[in-house]
């Protein structure tokens, strides 16, 4: 029994395949059902393949489909690009309006003629999704309402002119027989469905992060744009800088001021902020940093995933600092990570890394979990205005934990003094080996503690001959591959990294000791699993590797863990 | 009491004789003559002499890297835009390292003042070539003289629409302080550009070669209010040196045109637990 199915929409950059994906995921919400969506795209405004893979089913999904069930083509072209992809019982919609014949499974249908028709060639894609909606069983009344709040800003003409023209589709939707998997009868369920990005943006806020400076390079933006649109009713500022090496620099000099910040960006952006990452860990200023990687070096490809910046996260900028580096897997847990990171960065007045992706920030899953505010808003400033003359606020303080009280400058008598050059306590330039001894040792203190605060990976079934082992946005693919293998008589577990660094080596041998690791990972040299191997000399038996600025499907991973395993 | 309340217990590390004291000597100078005290000020520099001044008196500092201090003081700014905030960067850090964001400081036209020590080489680094060291002149590395022709701050602010521009010159401290004092009064960009004998690296404008060719623009009678004029003073060339403000004009400054400022700064706003979580309740 098919418990859900995919439906891949192709066609040009700028045809908007975009628009039908959301229509019919806010019909499939709205009615219950469970989404996962991606997006494949080209690094072009116009023309070339790109597709929306939406997902659906009455379970959680939380990975995308290589297999289709429906292809609906906006050109003849993008139906010959993706046909393989359909299953034996797919069927494919491909917009024509001269081609009559049908083929078993090809219906040839007139999106464009029928949109001009009503009125408008614009609402082509409003007839493309009422047809869809209709094969799968969804209810008009359903895809009206959508409709109607999709459009409620436009005026009453364009409103017209869709519920026309979605009616329209629908209709030419009912004749083509496909199973009816749903009943679209769900109520109101109060679960969410949104992108990584929007999670990040989400969870940025919701630690009262009120300034982000970013300069716009893709996948990173999204998260940026998600934030802008809360402008209006939370009091941040948005600036475009001129430049990443400024925009970190703003957000390191918004902090020291006092205020949560962020910045976003992808490697080639981080490449740039490299220095000011260093800046911030040298004057211990919170910032966090979203790193969203596509493929390198250098502008490799520039709309395409990849999970190749981890080592260089870790270790970015000169010398040696603490520093946090997480990387989220799921939408819910961008949400939680991000919220987590201002928190973390703020306690231990060290930066911190999210690692997302292509995949990860273009991906909408719907989630059953909570999105929330918790304690993560709560500062940890020394916001004490008064200061007796005799008391010197010494902002690099030596301490037991490394973390010294942090003021903010011009709010009281104590004069905050902050420097990338090595201090001494009070925050003067000091070449005194002694004095860069002691600053060394203070900062590198609270990598200790900073530890403790990391969770070990997740582990799924305990005594497994193999673990799929892998980090960040890959946790979907992995888990449904895993349980699949599983179904199938095949004895495979999962680690899963969330929290990356620092790591506690010690917690994590113990951990590991014993247990076959296969890697997998969207990079070509093993990051994680040379890391794991540098941190407790555990090796991996092997790796599932994959750099072709694609992601991983469940499909791949099972076929080649198949391989691996002999079965 | 006076200049003392500036004053702190850090050896100054800048070679005797350097123009670099007098430019202290005029901010404590401008600091005092506007009331303000240590706790009022953010003083964001970058690297190089000229950002290591911030190290030789008391005041709130954010010493960051070489090049960026525009965006760090812009950011804290934009935190808390009550925070008077003045720059200090050298020639080689703003218009060299730093020369994007000195054209993005201008757009902005964010109220902080920036100060930059013009002594026309790189001091720090031992006495290269600066861009705004002169077309020819020998340095150890530019040993057959510097190729590239010298960047011209001052047209290239009022170019790029800096709302106060001015030059100022360390052998005129009672000017410059003066000049302080107006800059940073100034709502919106201010920037003076600071001729600085370096008497170590840069032997050829010394302090007595400035002496002969310096001329005060309000004894000229120059009017700071007209652009034409401001654009030929800029362009005066080497042998007559004007010094003072050279152009003025006032708009809204960065900080002034963004809604969400009027009536707090950032850092003020309390965390609307509420409001989020129905944000979020909305998917
Ligand atoms: C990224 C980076 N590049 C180079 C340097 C080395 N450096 C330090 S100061 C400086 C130039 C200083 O010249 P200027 O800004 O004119 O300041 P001055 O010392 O003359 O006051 C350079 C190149 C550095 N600190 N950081
Ligand atoms: S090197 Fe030049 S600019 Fe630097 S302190 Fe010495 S004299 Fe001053
Ligand atoms: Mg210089």
């Amino acid at each position: 029994m098919i418990k859900d199915i995919t439906i891949l929409i192709a066609g040009a950059a700028g045809q908007g395949i975009q628009t039908i994906g959301t229509l019919l995921a806010r019909v499939c919400h709205r009615a219950g059902l469970f989404i996962f969506s991606s997006d494949d795209f080209e690094s072009r405004i116009r023309g070339g393949h790109s597709f929306h893979l939406l997902r659906i089913g009455t379970r959680p999904l939380v990975a995308p489909s290589l297999n289709i069930d429906i292809l609906a083509a906006v050109n003849e072209r993008d139906y010959e690009y993706h046909r393989e992809r359909l299953g034996p019982k797919g069927i494919a919609l491909i917009n024509s309006d001269t081609k009559k014949t049908m083929e078993s499974h090809a219906f040839y249908l007139p999106f464009d003629a029928s949109a001009k028709a009503a009125g408008g060639m614009i609402a082509s894609n409003t007839v493309a999704a009422g047809a869809l909606l209709a094969i799968i069983g969804a209810k008009f009344k359903d895809f009206e309402t959508v409709l109607k709040d999709n459009f409620r800003d436009k005026s009453e003409e364009v409103l017209k002119l869709n519920l026309k023209t979605g009616k329209q589709g629908y209709d030419i939707g009912r004749d083509i027989e496909f199973p009816k998997y749903f009943d679209f009868t769900g109520g109101r369920h109060g679960r969410v469905f949104m992108t990584g990005a929007k999670a990040a943006a989400l969870g940025a806020l919701a630690a009262d992060c009120r300034f982000f400076s970013f300069y716009p390079m893709s996948p990173g933006t999204g998260i940026i744009s998600n934030a802008a649109q809360y402008g209006n009713e939370l009091p941040i500022v948005i600036e475009q800088a001129e430049d990443e090496l400024a925009a970190i620099n703003m957000a390191v000099g918004a902090s020291f001021a006092g205020v949560r910040s962020l910045t976003a960006t992808s490697g080639g952006g981080f490449c740039l902020m490299t220095e000011g990452l260093g800046l911030a860990a040298m004057t211990e200023t919170p910032v966090v940093i979203v790193l969203a990687q596509r493929p390198g070096p250098a502008t490799g490809l520039a709309t395409r995933t990849a999970q190749a910046d981890l080592l260089f996260s870790i270790y970015a900028s000169q010398d040696e600092f603490p520093r946090f580096v997480f990387a989220p897997g799921s939408v819910l847990e961008t949400f939680n990570t991000v919220k987590k990171a201002f928190y973390l960065s703020e306690k231990y007045q060290v930066p911190a890394i999210v690692l997302m992706d292509q995949f990860l920030a273009d991906s909408a899953g719907t989630e059953t979990g909570a999105f929330q505010t918790g304690h993560e808003h709560e500062t940890f400033l020394d916001q004490e205005t008064q200061m007796s003359q005799d008391q010197a606020y010494f902002r690099y303080k030596l301490t037991g934990s490394g973390i010294s009280p942090r003021k903010v400058p011009c709010l009281s008598d104590a004069l905050v003094r902050a420097t990338g050059n090595e201090h001494s306590e009070e925050g003067l330039s000091s070449e005194d080996p002694r004095v860069r001894t002691a600053m060394v040792e203070k900062r590198f203190r609270k990598q200790v503690l900073m530890k403790d605060e990391m969770r070990m990976p997740l582990v799924f079934c305990e005594d497994s001959s193999f673990y799929l082992t892998g980090w960040g946005s890959t946790k979907g693919s992995i888990m449904e591959a895993c349980l699949r293998l599983r179904e199938e008589g095949i004895d495979v577990g999962w680690v899963i990294f969330e929290d990356i660094w620092p790591l506690d080596s010690h917690r994590l041998k113990t951990l590991l000791e014993n247990k076959k690791l296969i890697m997998v990972e969207g990079n070509a040299t093993c990051q994680l699993g040379s890391l794991i191997r540098q941190e407790t000399g555990i090796d991996y038996v092997t790796r599932i590797l994959k750099y072709d600025g694609r992601p991983f499907y469940p499909e791949y991973i099972i076929e080649r863990a198949k391989q691996i395993m002999g079965k | 009491m006076a200049a003392i309340q500036f004053d702190i217990e850090n050896e100054n590390e800048w070679c005797p004789g350097c123009g670099n004291f007098a430019i202290l000597a005029a901010m404590k100078k401008a600091f005092i003559a506007q009331g303000l005290e240590p706790r009022d000020l953010l003083i964001v520099s970058g690297i190089g002499q000229a950002g290591k001044t911030p190290h030789f008196m008391a005041c709130n500092m954010l010493h960051g890297l070489h090049g960026r201090a525009l965006p760090l003081a812009t950011g804290a700014k934009i935190a808390n835009h009550r925070l008077n905030i003045v720059v200090n960067s050298g020639d080689g850090d703003c218009y060299g390292e730093g020369g994007n964001h000195f054209l993005a400081a201008i757009r902005r036209n964010i109220d902080i003042t920036l100060l930059v020590h013009n002594n026309k080489i790189y001091g720090l680094t031992k006495g290269q070539a600066s861009p705004t060291t002169a077309l020819g002149m020998k340095t150890e590395i530019q040993n057959r003289g510097t190729v590239s022709s010298p960047f011209n701050p001052v047209a290239t602010a009022l170019a790029a629409g800096a709302g106060f521009v001015a030059q100022g010159f360390s052998g005129n401290t009672e000017q410059l302080s003066e000049l302080i004092v107006e800059a940073m009064s100034h709502k919106g960009f201010s920037m003076i550009d600071i001729y600085q004998p370096c008497v170590s690296f840069n032997k050829i404008n010394t302090h007595l070669w400035y002496k002969e060719r310096v001329f005060d623009l309000k004894e000229a009678g120059h009017d700071p209010l007209d652009y034409e004029k401001a654009l030929q003073v800029a362009h005066m060339g080497a042998e007559k040196i004007p010094t003072g403000v050279i152009y003025k004009s006032q708009s809204p400054s960065f900080t002034d045109r963004l809604d969400v400022l009027k009536t707090k700064t950032l850092f003020e706003y309390g965390f609307d637990k509420l409001k989020m979580n129905d944000i979020l309740g909305r998917g």
